[in-house]
């Protein structure tokens, strides 16, 4: 009887100890980037930036409501860059809507017509696409291939 | 002898293993028939929208309109916060709730996320996004589900077990996923 308590006790521990684990406000490697690039900056002069790895600070407006794929973070003027990360791999929580986030990654930027082209054969489904894609800017579409967040909850 | 004291370790083992884990096992079965079909619904959320209108804002100033919108909703809540994204659209965030306001009209998409009771929660254990030390426990009932299948392949002897029956099951339920991986990939 004692044994079988005490085995359950280290279960329910184990349990509570991973719970309390899960609450933490950081995604993936966090954010390891002192300074933050305005994201009015980054929109303004993409070619500055493209392939290097930048943290941008904001406020959640949109996030991936089916699998938590990627965040839109906005600036106060409304500018806003979409993080995309892999699947799986970071999770934003649909629930972070309006909360701050600071967020880093690889910027990138693809043609809106080989995005396209991608999309190509799949069915119009405004949900899957929305998934996918950020707001293009002109002939290109540019997202931070995020590796890390942190949102003040 | 050395035969009998080897069954008698394999069942116990199933037994204790199967135990500690069959509850486990459930909820993940669960979960993993809810993210299957992840491209047909959403295994984590309801999103409902509701429409309204609070009528035109273009005489309120951007630093009034969030508090207008709540205002003229009857919606006493502090908002997490109010971003105008561009001209056309404004968006005040409440709890679990999104006001995505067009501008000037005062057209309000009233966008609520909930959890999907139950899925929500054993989805958050099945695709580990609680990470740190659940990680580790999901690595344990892994080497847990190893234990079952491979003691379980033995309990069983004669013309059931693996000298029979068992054998041509195990077969098919191995060549299964070979076969398809070897048609897709």
């Amino acid at each position: 009887m004692k044994r079988n308590l005490m085995l359950v006790t280290i279960v329910v521990l184990l349990a509570a100890g991973s719970a309390l684990a899960g609450d933490s406000t950081r995604y993936g490697e966090g954010v390891t980037l002192e300074k933050a690039v305005s994201i009015e900056r980054l929109l303004a002069s993409p070619s500055d930036y493209l392939g290097q790895k930048v943290r941008v600070d904001g406020i959640i407006t949109g996030v991936c409501k089916k699998r938590g794929c990627w965040m839109q973070v906005t600036d106060e003027k409304g500018n806003g860059v979409r993080i995309k990360v892999e699947d799986g791999v970071i999770v934003f929580p649909a629930t972070s809507m309006g909360h701050t986030a600071s967020a880093q990654g690889v910027f990138e930027g693809v043609p809106v017509a080989a995005q396209a082209k991608k999309h190509e054969g799949e069915n119009n489904d405004v949900d899957k696409h929305e998934a996918c894609d950020s707001k293009p800017q002109g002939e290109m579409i540019y997202f931070i291939k995020g590796t890390g967040a942190v949102i003040e909850l | 002898m050395a035969k009998a004291r080897f069954r008698k370790t394999i069942i116990a083992v199933h037994r204790d293993v199967g135990y500690f884990f069959a509850g486990l096992t459930v909820l993940y079965a669960i979960s993993g028939v809810a993210v299957n079909h992840v491209e047909d619904w959403n295994p984590n959320y309801t999103v409902t929208h509701t429409e309204r209108s609070v009528g035109n804002l273009s005489a309120v100033e951007d630093s009034l309109l969030g508090a207008e919108v709540l205002r003229r909703m009857g919606i006493e809540e502090t908002p997490k916060a109010a971003v105008r994204m561009s001209e056309k659209e404004f968006r005040v965030f409440l709890e679990d709730r999104t006001l995505h306001v067009a501008m000037p009209s005062g057209h309000v998409v009233d966008e609520l996320v909930s959890r999907r009771s139950g899925f929500f929660h054993v989805n958050y254990l099945h695709l580990n996004h609680a990470k740190g030390l659940w990680t580790w426990f999901a690595d344990i009932y892994a080497i847990g589900l190893l234990a079952l299948a491979l003691t379980g392949i033995f309990i069983i002897t004669g013309k059931k077990g693996l000298g029979g029956r068992g054998r041509w099951l195990l077969i098919a339920g191995t060549a299964i996923p070979l076969v398809f991986l070897l048609l897709k990939t």
